[in-house]
C-alpha cells in the first residue's frame, strides 16, 4: 500500500481523515512515492488551535533561546543536506545541484533567522517631551501561515517559518500536494528540536485547505507564493477577513542583452537562468530581448549551448537539466509552444519530443527555443513555466525597456552589458522588483527582500530580510513619565 | 560527465576517496589521512557554496582523462600527476571563488606531493 504523507499536528504526528489524495509522483520515473491528504476544513482548524494555544507561552520564552532553535535546526539541516536534496530531486524532478542550491537558500533563511535577537529590537528617544520618554517595541502577533508551491519545496517555507516563530509567532504550514515530502522531512527535523507543543504545524492539501486558512479568525497573516491568479485570490481574501498578507505571483522575466555584452559569458549565465529548474522558477528568464547587432551572435551561441544540455534524471550528478513536475504540466508547456508557433513564432529548438533512455514516461521537456517572437504574442506576455526560451529582437535600447515595461509582471528583469549607463539606466526605469545585471537569476538573498511588482506581488511588505522582521512583528509605543 | 558544478565535486570526492583507500593500501598513512581530510572539504565546500544564481552549464572537461591507475610500480607518482592536472583543469571552471579556491588548494598538496 502506497505510504501516507501525515500531518504534524500539536507536536504529533496525526493521519489525516481526508477522504481524498493526490498521489506524489516521481516526475522522472512515474513512481508513486506518497499520497497527500486532502485535509478537511476541522484539521486545518485543528492545527491553527493548536498553534494558536502555543502563542502565549511561546512569545514569553526569551528571544535569544528562540533563537537557539535556529541554530540547532542549521545544523540539522547541514547533516541531512544531501538526503534533503536526494528527496527534492525524487519528488520535484530538479536536477541534484538545483536542489543543493535549494537547501542552502533554506539554510541562509535559518541563519537569518538567528539573527532576529539583533534585528528585532526596537528604538526609544528620551525627552520626546520633559520628563517623557518614547520607545516603540516589537511584538509577535499570533498564527501566521504558508501556503507554499512545489518548485521550491524546502526552500519557500524557510523563507517563511524560521523568520515567523523566532519572532515569536506561531505557524500553520500548508505545503503543495506535489511535493509535499521535502515539508514532511522538514517537520521531521523540527520535531526533533524538541519545539513546544503547537509552535510549529503541518496541514496538506490543496485549495479546501488554503481557503480554511485564510478564512480562520485565528490566523493573523499569510504567506503565499504560487501563480498570479492564485496570488489574487489570496490577497482578496486575506483582506476580507482582516488578514496580514505578503502573495507573491507569476512572472514573466525579461532579459535583455546590448551588443556590448560578454557573449560567452553572458549566454552561459542565460542558460542558468532559462533552463535552471527546467524553467520552473518565478525568476526564470523568459524571454530575451536581443538588442541590435546581438542578435545574430547571441541567437547562434543560445541554439548552441541549449541543443548541448544534457537532460535526464536529476539524481544523475551529469543531468544538466531535469523534468517539468507533471504530465499535465508537460501537456500545458506543449500547448504554449503550439500557440507561438501558431501566432507566427519560428520554432528554432523543439525540445517537446525529447525521450530521455531509461526514463521513457517521465515528464521531460527539452530545451525550446523560440525565434521572432513579438511582444503581442502569448508566449511574450503569458507565463510558461517552462523550458522555452522566447527570442526576441528590438532595434535599440530604448525599445527593449519599452517592451519590458509594457508585461503586466514584474517580478524580474536582467540586462547584459558592459555600459555602466545602460546598467544604472535600466535598473532605474524598468519595473519589475528585482533587477539582475549581468546576472539572469536575480534572487535576493535571505537578508534582502524577495518580492515582484504589479501582478507578481500583491501586499506590501515582501518576504525575507527586515520586511519579514516587520510583516511578523507589530510596532507597540510605550510613552512613559516617572512622577 | 563533468558538466556542473555537482558532478566536478562528486568525481573529485570519490577521486579523494580512491586515493585515501590507495595510500592505506601501501602505508603511506599520513597521506590517507590528507586525502581523507581533503575529501571531506571537498563534501562541506560543494555544501556550502552550491549558488543556485550562479549554477551554470560546464563544458570541454572529459571524465574519462582523469580515471585513476592504481596499478605498476609508478602508480602512485601517475595518480598524484593525474590528481594534480584534474584540479589544475577543473578549479578555473567553476565560478564560486570559494569552491575554486578549494580546487586549488587540493591541486597544490598534490604539487607539493610530487615536488
Amino acid at each position: 500500500m502506497t505510504r501516507r504523507v501525515k500531518q504534524y499536528i500539536n507536536g504529533s504526528w496525526v493521519e489525516s481523515n481526508a477522504s481524498t489524495y493526490t498521489p506524489v509522483i516521481n516526475p522522472a520515473t512515474c513512481e508513486v512515492l506518497a499520497e497527500c491528504p486532502d485535509a478537511p476544513v476541522s484539521e486545518v482548524d485543528q492545527a491553527v488551535k493548536a498553534a494558536s494555544a502555543a502563542f502565549e507561552d511561546w512569545r514569553r520564552i526569551p528571544v535569544l533561546s528562540r533563537a537557539q532553535y535556529m541554530f540547532r535546526l542549521k545544523t540539522m539541516l547541514e547533516e541531512r543536506f544531501e538526503d534533503i536534496a536526494a528527496l527534492i530531486v525524487s519528488e520535484n524532478g530538479k536536477t541534484r545541484d538545483e536542489a543543493r542550491g535549494e537547501v542552502r537558500r533554506g539554510i541562509e533563511s535559518v541563519e537569518f533567522a538567528a539573527s532576529v535577537p539583533t534585528i528585532m529590537r526596537g528604538y526609544r528617544l528620551e525627552d520626546v517631551s520633559s520628563g517623557i520618554d518614547e520607545t516603540a517595541e516589537r511584538q509577535p502577533l499570533g498564527v501566521f501561515a504558508a501556503i507554499t508551491p512545489f518548485n521550491f519545496p524546502m526552500m519557500v517555507p524557510l523563507w517563511f517559518l524560521p523568520t515567523a516563530i523566532t519572532t515569536g509567532n506561531t505557524f500553520v504550514l500548508k505545503p503543495s500536494p506535489q511535493t509535499p515530502l521535502s515539508t514532511e522531512l522538514l517537520f521531521e527535523l523540527l520535531d526533533e528540536l524538541d519545539l513546544p507543543e503547537g509552535v510549529v504545524n503541518l496541514v496538506n492539501g490543496g485549495k479546501d485547505a488554503a481557503m480554511a486558512i485564510m478564512e480562520h479568525a485565528e490566523v493573523v497573516g499569510v504567506s503565499f507564493v504560487g501563480s498570479t491568479p492564485v496570488a489574487r485570490i489570496v490577497y482578496e481574501t486575506c483582506a476580507k477577513y482582516g488578514k496580514r498578507v505578503q502573495a507573491q505571483g507569476g512572472a514573466k522575466n525579461y532579459i535583455a542583452v546590448l551588443p556590448d555584452a560578454n557573449m560567452e559569458a553572458s549566454v552561459a549565465n542565460i542558460m542558468g537562468s532559462v533552463y535552471g529548474c527546467a524553467g520552473q522558477r518565478c525568476l526564470a528568464g523568459s524571454v530575451i530581448v536581443a538588442v541590435g547587432e546581438a542578435y545574430e551572435p547571441l541567437k547562434a551561441e543560445l541554439l548552441k549551448r541549449a541543443s548541448s544540455l544534457r537532460v535526464g534524471y536529476g539524481l544523475d550528478e551529469s543531468t544538466q537539466m531535469g523534468t517539468v513536475i507533471s504530465s499535465a504540466a508537460k501537456e500545458r508547456i506543449h500547448r504554449m509552444v503550439d500557440q507561438g508557433v501558431q501566432e507566427g513564432a519560428q520554432l528554432l529548438l523543439d525540445g517537446r519530443n525529447i525521450k530521455v533512455e531509461g526514463y521513457e514516461d517521465g515528464t521531460f521537456v527539452g530545451p525550446t527555443i523560440l525565434d521572432g517572437v513579438q511582444p503581442q504574442m502569448t508566449v511574450a506576455r503569458e507565463e510558461i513555466f517552462g523550458p522555452v526560451m522566447s527570442l526576441m529582437h528590438v532595434p535599440d535600447f530604448e525599445t527593449a525597456i519599452e517592451v519590458i515595461n509594457k508585461s503586466h509582471y514584474g517580478n524580474a528583469a536582467s540586462l547584459f552589458t558592459s555600459s555602466g549607463k545602460a546598467a544604472r539606466e535600466f535598473k532605474y526605469r524598468v519595473r519589475a522588483g528585482n533587477i539582475g545585471i549581468n546576472v539572469g537569476v536575480a534572487a535576493a538573498t535571505a537578508s534582502f527582500p524577495f518580492g515582484g511588482q504589479r501582478d507578481s506581488f500583491f501586499g506590501d511588505l515582501h518576504g525575507q530580510g527586515l520586511d519579514s522582521i516587520e510583516f511578523y512583528t507589530d510596532k507597540k509605543i510605550l510613552i512613559e513619565r516617572w512622577l | 560527465m563533468l558538466n556542473s558544478f555537482g558532478s566536478i565535486f562528486a568525481f573529485a570526492i570519490a577521486l579523494e576517496a580512491q586515493m585515501r583507500d590507495y595510500y592505506q593500501a601501501i602505508g603511506a598513512v599520513e597521506r590517507a589521512k590528507d586525502a581523507d581530510k581533503r575529501r571531506q572539504n571537498l563534501e562541506r565546500v560543494r555544501r556550502e557554496n552550491v549558488t543556485e544564481i550562479k549554477l551554470e552549464p560546464i563544458d570541454g572537461l572529459d571524465e574519462a582523462d582523469y580515471v585513476l591507475n592504481l596499478d605498476g610500480a609508478e602508480s602512485q607518482r601517475n595518480a598524484e600527476g593525474l590528481a594534480l592536472r584534474f584540479y589544475q583543469d577543473v578549479a578555473p571552471k567553476i565560478n564560486v571563488r570559494e569552491a575554486q579556491r578549494a580546487l586549488e588548494r587540493c591541486a597544490k598538496q598534490y604539487e607539493a606531493y610530487l615536488a
